[in-house]
């Protein structure tokens, strides 16, 4: 399970104090929570912060930095932002392995962020979704996801490097998404051997619901039996961290012994 | 049609782990040994390599044994009421290791004080110069006063241990600890026990890359398959990055050969089965290089005839100049 810490988002409240104020501390003191959680990507949103945002960025990279060498994953929507701030944090970090995140398989998008992957030897998140916007169907999600892999292989993009997003909605507005999703993914990963990486941005499915931290912790499970190998989500949740362990020790994953999330813990060192 | 490319891509490897200490080293013996270390499947050259070949073992008791067949009495009667002749004799057959039985500290079997295991430790390392394996008698108790005594006597030779269980295993590996030892990790056929054992003695500060795996193990025609197929999975969660199985494996295969009827019934008990002093080592040696298939580092043996002919596999496996 590869966990993509969700936890340095600008939509938080004391993460956007840190970043408009440069409080380094505020930011150094999440990454150490999540790390300890058995975070292994540090994700980096920067929300609706003040100033530049691609000084934010190389800000945020370099703070984040000081306390762990894990990969950073630079999260926006905005295309043309990604393309102006993974060079740079990449000049910053020249050792730091980067994550674009994310893409869509619109054909523009594609040629502009995945050429940038490729020079800076990052990762790259592509969404099953084009100009067209987020598709309803299996078919669409496979189609677009079948899209940006081929793409991203093409350009050179190894296929350890690349993640694919079926994208999940809030249940609670879209119930029949979540096995959608899941169905995406299983089809996905039968077309492709060695199959790409497999993530959600998993705190969507619960979005404005009143049980949060279950929905999240359940449907993860689920997608892990579906195929998914990567999520972005909260590393310092436990429940939610055990949950997703014990479920690839079901899959078998993990070589089981009774104490097997203290193994896991002590193979990540943490 | 072309031949399709079964090479497999490991991420990890076993780890190598180096047993006794020459005088550079801070001990006496005149050479040490190391095992594991392999990248791939065992003994598939593409697939990975074997930079240590599986090491033998050969038993010394610490009393002379009783009801053992006549193959090995024949091989041993005159020297095994004297554990000192008795390890000058496999070193003689051209044992890699030394593997010492403290039986007779069994209260059943002698109830030998600690002092009396000392003795014999010290008198097994003045007699050869090959690294040194050295087990308990298995209760608990015993083990409790008798082990940390033989690891303190035998300090710096940095011989390997037997061994930590998962209902005792602190007295053992802190023994192993303090006294610069490495340390046998043992679960009775149960892979997860195994790695189960490896996370408590790990949780002790003990090093992970100090440890050998003992699986138990069992004799052809008595569940061996059960064994193997413990040492596969092992091996492939090793190859696949899982640090906690990630240890050499040692099988004691001698005792469990020479246990079953096929290889210690006499002559005239199984006219039909062909004379037991080939019988007994086939028994053995069959056993051995079926599990080094599995994937075994480190294989104790008894009789010497099965060692010639494990030896001579090990070689037809891995090359290298003839033993």
């Amino acid at each position: 399970m590869i966990i993509f810490s969700e936890r340095i988002n600008g939509m938080y409240r004391d993460v956007q104090a840190g970043i408009n104020d440069r409080q380094k501390e505020v930011i150094q003191a999440l990454v150490r929570e999540q790390v300890a959680g058995g975070a292994d990507v540090m994700d980096i949103n920067l929300g609706p912060t003040k100033g530049d945002p691609v000084e934010n960025f190389v800000w945020l990279a370099r703070v984040i930095r000081e306390v762990t060498d894990k990969p950073l994953s630079l999260d926006s929507a905005k295309p043309d932002l990604l393309a102006r701030a993974v060079p740079k944090v990449h000049e910053a970090l020249p050792d730091a392995k980067l994550v674009i995140n994310s893409c869509t398989a619109a054909p523009d998008n594609m040629a502009k962020l995945i050429p940038v992957a490729a020079a800076s030897g990052a990762g790259i998140i592509g969404l099953t979704m084009d100009q067209e916007g987020v598709p309803g169907s299996v078919e669409k999600r496979v189609e677009c996801g079948a899209a940006f892999l081929v793409t991203a292989m093409e350009n050179g993009i190894p296929v350890e490097d690349i993640y694919i997003d079926p994208i999940i909605l809030p249940v609670n507005v879209a119930p029949k998404q979540p096995v959608n999703v899941m169905e995406a993914i299983r089809q996905l990963a039968m077309a492709c051997d060695p199959p790409p990486h497999f993530i959600l941005g998993l705190s969507n499915v619960s979005q404005r619901c009143l049980m949060k931290h279950l929905l999240n912790r359940t449907y993860l499970v689920m997608c892990i039996a579906a195929g998914l190998d990567a999520a972005i989500m909260d590393a310092a949740d436990k429940d939610l961290v055990e949950a997703a362990i014990s479920a690839e020790v079901m899959l078998d994953k993990h070589l089981y012994s009774d104490d097997y999330i203290k193994a896991w813990r002590m193979q990540k060192g943490i | 049609m072309p031949v399709p490319d079964a090479k497999e891509k490991w991420s990890a490897r076993v780890n190598p782990v180096t047993l006794g200490a020459t005088k550079e080293t801070g001990g006496t013996r005149g050479r040490t040994v190391t095992i594991g270390g392999a990248s791939g499947i065992p003994f598939l050259g593409f697939d990975g390599e074997t930079p240590h070949r599986p090491a033998i073992a050969l038993d010394v008791w610490d009393k002379e044994p009783t009801g053992w067949p006549k193959p090995l009495e024949d091989a041993y009667g005159d020297v095994w009421s004297d554990p000192a002749a008795w390890a000058r004799r496999v070193a003689e057959l051209g044992a890699d290791l030394v593997n010492l039985r403290l039986v007779g500290t069994h209260p059943d079997e002698g109830d030998f004080p600690a002092q009396r295991a000392v003795d014999t430790v010290k008198a097994v390392l003045a007699a050869c110069d090959l690294p040194l394996i050295v087990w308990g008698c298995e209760v608990p108790a015993k083990d409790q006063q008798v082990m940390p005594k033989v690891a303190e006597a035998a300090q710096g030779e940095n011989c390997l241990l037997g061994g930590a269980a998962e209902a005792e295993y602190r007295t053992i590996t802190a023994a192993a600890q303090a006294y610069g030892h490495k340390l046998i990790a043992m679960s009775p056929c149960d892979i997860n026990k195994a790695k189960q054992v490896n996370i408590l003695v790990s949780d002790m500060g003990f090093p992970l890359t100090d440890i050998v795996i003992f699986p138990s193990t069992a004799a052809l025609g008595y569940g061996m398959e059960y064994i193997y197929s413990i040492l596969e999975r092992g091996r492939l969660a090793a190859l696949s990055g899982d640090r906690l199985m990630a240890q050499p494996v040692i099988l004691d295969v001698g005792y469990e050969a020479w246990r079953v009827k096929e290889a210690r019934s006499s002559d005239d008990l199984a006219p039909a089965w062909g004379p037991v002093a080939w019988r007994g080592p086939a028994w053995e040696a069959v056993t051995a290089t079926d599990l080094l298939q599995g994937g075994a580092d480190l294989l104790i043996l008894r009789h010497p005839k099965a060692v010639e002919a494990v030896r001579n596999t090990i070689h037809q496996l891995v090359g290298g100049p003839t033993p």
